[in-house]
């Protein structure tokens, strides 16, 4: 593949800050990896592959998304071990990024596995490898540069935490810049070695300024001074551990190196603050109150929790001074209880019941998550996603065992294959290989991966629903819930239960945007037949589950519980409601039943609905402080 | 002569759809069009129909990749070599092909794997190029784009965006040319797809049935007589087929003439900065379409319509910006823009 003329760094127009970043990280390497953030087509990737011309001594190592873990850490050498029937290590892409630059387009959509595998070497500078029979190490040191665009998911903060330098793009605003900017693309497309050429001073400027900076680092003394400002830098910013000081201190150098200095001005500790502290910033933490569901809450979780306050650029949610979660909640529900106490309840209903109308939706409501832990099977599935793991025939994910394959070989499980072969090999007739390999030894992989999950949403549209602001936070819950979904490319469906019936409103389907418009249209009013929703509902879940064997469907009930419509019309709404929970909770189907009563006197029938499925239970205003949903395993 | 192509300038109507396809072709760096609409609007029939038009272009032989042998910088890493070495490279004449990407199709079969037969039997690594490959210098079609797998999405963006497909699995480190004209249908009942790579397409046209009886019952005259005699229908459209072909082959030789004067730039970027679409890729778009829209209509330079056609072509997708967003394009703030 020729080298292609990239478009050079010093005709970007504008983006200083991602240029500074990157400038800082090639000048001092100690100051950690980039990321860069920002919305698509903002020559965020064009940047960082133009930095391979500055710096002529650096390769750029891309790692594609296709990547297998094998490929990125090393294997055993196939052909070595065929030909020559010995076990050689076959090193990786990352023994390749060694002393190199090592670069992650769209490095949110990365697998969650292997991007800890790689964060966790770049730590610790050194490659181990140990499967798939072998076990290795070698030094793996390089800087790692990644991009993405926050509105396709997001990092963990441990994740951001590993990166020294954070800068984030947006589009030019200014008009004579973004006409420069068509200009010079025009140009370069037109003839790129030309524009190559026509930039080269430029990039040999920079080119010299690198080597400069790089030489005076070694010069630049660091003061007690500067290191306690780096440490208020750090405190005031909340960061957690003590990375941050290192990095600001690393940066700083930097800054100053690059500006022709060889000493620290606070102004350079500034301008490192701007790179190193914005996707460590944590909110002051206010003592959570002990509940025991927090205590319970298993790691990964809580730092998902977390990345939602330390986002660098959230562009669905909240910001991050956005008052906390908690006030929110009781600024909703507070109001609402106060004047149901003043209300009798059969007023209340009148009023609302044959009244339709549309609630909007809560965009403020607290980001509610859905976390599955259900345990693992060993039903195979297809799909993508990154919510549970589960086996997958798909190529992808990590190798946990091989298996004798089942039908045509399509994952070969080279260790496993070669050790069913060799204690046949004397016996064997050899052609040109050191080892001959036969139909019977072939071994296959058995994988594990992330996929999504499929939710279905329940929602009880009945005038009761509709009353003053509940239907506009319950819709405020499904919509943060989806945008959850949609990060983890989930399935989704919804079903709405009013009037006389319940209603499919949208079938099982992969476009969470489309639930989003079901749910924004979703008018209030009528009765409550709950027990036609649930009946409508396992009928869904029925049908799907003959469709695809494997699936675990997740039922989400959304309902203030006051069913007052009996299936036959006429007979006990709250005993048919109960005894349709019973069905699906026999079924064995996982469940959740968010309770939205918020009523003086509380009936209590989602609880009995809940208890009846072996669901999770929660009740709406609880869901804005806990922000995450666990769902359990139901056991029949 | 190949029977069973229906020819281009025999599909009735669909204008805009012709028109982005055509303009892909007259600059294959325009990025693909995305074509939203029901089934049954001849989506798949121009889209073969528009490849069966082109006459053939020249190949090195024998390279999988179909190498153009003029250009040095999208080579394969064969074709470069026999280059250097100043080797005579010998060349075929090819077709330009609409390669399938069907939505049930593997991550390995789409970026090309280890060809695990070869592997075992002679102990030799050999890359079974996957359909990346087969797309280099062709149309990928992809039906349905919006049900395609999540993973399969992803690297069809990376291959799209860098013109290079890079492998790195089961043992094989391997990259290779693949710069395509990327054609994707939807139906948006069945949901939409995800901003970023709505956002990589390069134009977009909405499709719908013809709505007057004339030209319904027109569509269904020429259907029947393709089907009774294909050899004879493309008879009778031979002519306008020749000259539509010689149109798009003039527009490339003239396409790298065409200017455009930086009022009209700035019109352009002044649009962008109204509309509020994100990042940069919309105004390049836009410039690039108008280019190639004034090379198709034999003019050295663009005017001001030409940018208001790009614009149509152009911008509509570009405005769902996040998820869960509608996107509507304001077309009376474009058109006021160019009143100013």
């Amino acid at each position: 593949m020729s080298k292609r003329m990239g478009f050079p760094f010093a005709a970007v127009v504008g983006q200083e800050d991602v240029k500074q970043a990157l400038l800082i990280m090639l000048a001092n390497p100690k100051a950690g990896g980039v990321l860069v953030a920002g919305e698509k087509g903002t020559a965020k990737s064009s940047l960082v592959r133009a930095l391979t011309n500055m710096v002529p001594d650096k390769k750029m190592i891309d790692l594609p998304l296709n990547a297998t873990e094998d490929m990125i850490f090393g294997n055993i050498d196939l052909e070595y071990a065929i030909t020559r029937g010995k076990k050689v290590f076959q090193p990786g892409l990352i023994a390749r990024a060694h002393g190199q630059m090592l670069y992650v387009d769209e490095i949110n959509l990365l697998r969650r596995e292997v991007l800890t595998s790689i964060l966790d070497t770049a730590d610790r500078g050194v490659n181990v490898v140990e499967r798939e029979g072998i076990s290795y190490r070698h030094e793996a040191r390089f800087t790692l540069i990644g991009t993405m665009n926050p509105e396709e998911g997001i990092l963990t903060a441990s994740v951001l935490d590993r990166f020294g330098l954070f800068a984030s793009v947006s589009r030019e605003t200014d008009p004579a810049a973004r006409t420069e900017i068509l200009r010079r693309v025009l140009a370069y497309e037109k003839d790129p070695e030309a524009f190559v050429q026509a930039y080269e001073n430029e990039t040999k400027e920079l080119t010299n300024r690198l080597q400069a900076a790089q030489e005076l680092l070694g010069t630049i003394e660091v003061s007690i001074a500067m290191i306690e400002l780096a440490a208020q830098y750090a405190v005031k910013a909340h960061a957690a551990g003590h990375r941050a000081e290192l990095f600001l201190i690393e940066a700083a150098k930097a800054v100053a190196a690059l500006a022709g200095r060889n000493y620290l001005l606070p102004a350079d500790m500034e301008r490192a603050a701007f790179f190193v502290l914005p996707h460590r910033r944590r909110q002051e933490e206010t003592p959570p109150p002990a509940t025991e569901e927090q205590q319970e809450q298993p790691p990964v979780e809580q730092s998902e929790q977390d990345d939602h306050e330390d986002q660098p650029k959230p562009p669905p949610q909240p910001p991050q001074n956005a008052p906390p979660p908690d006030s929110q909640g009781q600024d909703e529900s507070d109001p609402d209880d106060a004047k149901d106490k003043n209300e009798d309840l059969p007023r209340q209903q009148n009023d609302y019941a044959d009244q339709e109308r549309i609630a909007d939706i809560d965009k403020g409501f607290s980001n509610a998550k859905l976390a599955v832990s259900l345990p693992q099977d060993r039903h195979v599935r297809q799909g993508s996603g990154k919510r549970s793991l589960t086996r997958t025939d798909r190529k992808q994910g990590r190798y946990v065992r091989s298996c004798l394959p089942n039908g045509k070989l399509t994952d070969l499980a080279f260790d496993a294959t070669l050790r069913a072969a060799a204690p046949y090999q004397r016996l064997r007739a050899k052609g040109n290989c050191c080892i001959t390999i036969r139909q019977e030894d072939l071994r296959q992989k058995v994988r594990e991966k992330r996929i999504g999950n499929t939710f279905l949403f329940v929602v009880d549209a009945s005038g009761s629903m509709g009353a003053r602001e509940r239907m506009r936070a319950v819709k405020g819950a499904i919509f943060s819930m989806l945008q959850d979904a949609y990060q983890k490319r989930d399935q989704v469906g919804l079903i709405a239960f009013r009037r006389q019936t319940a209603e499919v409103l949208l079938p099982v389907t992969r476009s969470v945007d489309l639930a989003q418009k079901c749910l924004q249209h979703l008018p209030t009013g009528g009765k409550t037949p709950l027990a036609e929703g649930l009946h409508t509902a396992f009928s869904v879940l029925q049908s799907m589950q003959k469709k695809e064997k494997e699936m675990q469907p997740i039922l989400v009930l959304v309902t203030d519980g006051r069913a007052n419509r009996s299936i036959a019309g006429n007979g006990d709404a709250i005993a048919d409601a109960l005894k349709a929970a019973g069905e699906i909770g026999m079924a064995g189907v996982h469940s959740v039943v968010i309770d939205t009563e918020t009523d003086f006197i509380k009936l209590g029938v989602a609880r009995s609905v809940a208890r009846e499925m072996g669901s999770s239970y929660y009740c709406l205003q609880e869901l804005s402080k806990q922000k995450i949903l666990h769902i359990v395993k139901n056991l029949p | 002569m190949r029977t069973g192509v229906y020819p281009f300038t025999a599909i009735v109507g669909q204008d805009d759809m012709k028109l982005a396809l055509i303009l892909n072709v007259i600059n294959p760096g325009l990025g693909g069009v995305l074509i939203k609409g029901e089934k049954g609007t001849a989506k798949s029939t121009a889209v073969r129909a528009l490849a069966d038009l082109l006459p053939a272009m020249e190949a090195v032989k024998e390279c999988q990749f179909r190498c153009d042998p003029q250009d040095r910088h999208h080579m394969c890493e064969a074709c470069l070599q026999k280059s250097n070495a100043a080797e005579t490279i010998l060349t075929q004449a090819v077709k330009m092909k609409v390669v399938e990407l069907p939505v049930s199709a593997t991550e390995d079969r789409v970026v090309g794997t280890l060809d695990i037969e070869h592997a075992i039997k002679c102990g030799e690594k050999k890359f079974e190029p996957g359909i990346l490959a087969q797309a280099n210098r062709n149309i990928l079609y992809v039906d349905e784009i919006n049900l395609l797998d999540d993973h399969v999405v992803d690297v069809l963006l990376d291959a799209a965006a860098m013109g290079v497909n890079t492998v790195e699995r089961e043992g094989v480190s391997y990259s290779h040319p693949a710069r395509f004209v990327l054609v994707g249908t939807m139906n948006p009942e069945e949901g939409d797809i995800r901003p970023q790579l709505l956002d990589r397409f390069g134009l977009s046209v909405t499709v719908t049935g013809e709505r007057q009886s004339e030209q319904r019952v027109e569509v269904i005259k020429r259907r029947l007589a393709y089907e009774q005699d294909s050899d004879m229908f493309a008879g009778d459209f031979q002519k306008e087929q020749e000259e539509l072909g010689n149109m798009i082959m003039q527009a490339r030789r003239l396409l790298p003439q065409v200017t455009i004067d930086d009022e009209l730039l700035t019109l352009v970027a002044n649009m962008s900065i109204k509309l509020e679409v994100d990042g940069h890729r919309a105004d390049i778009t836009v410039i690039k379409a108008a280019l190639a829209l004034a090379a198709f209509d034999g003019r050295d330079k663009v005017a001001a319509d030409d940018i208001k056609k790009a614009a149509r072509l152009a911008l509509p997708h570009r405005m769902r910006r996040r998820p869960f967003e509608d996107g509507v394009l304001n077309w009376d703030a474009v058109e006021t823009m160019f009143q100013e």
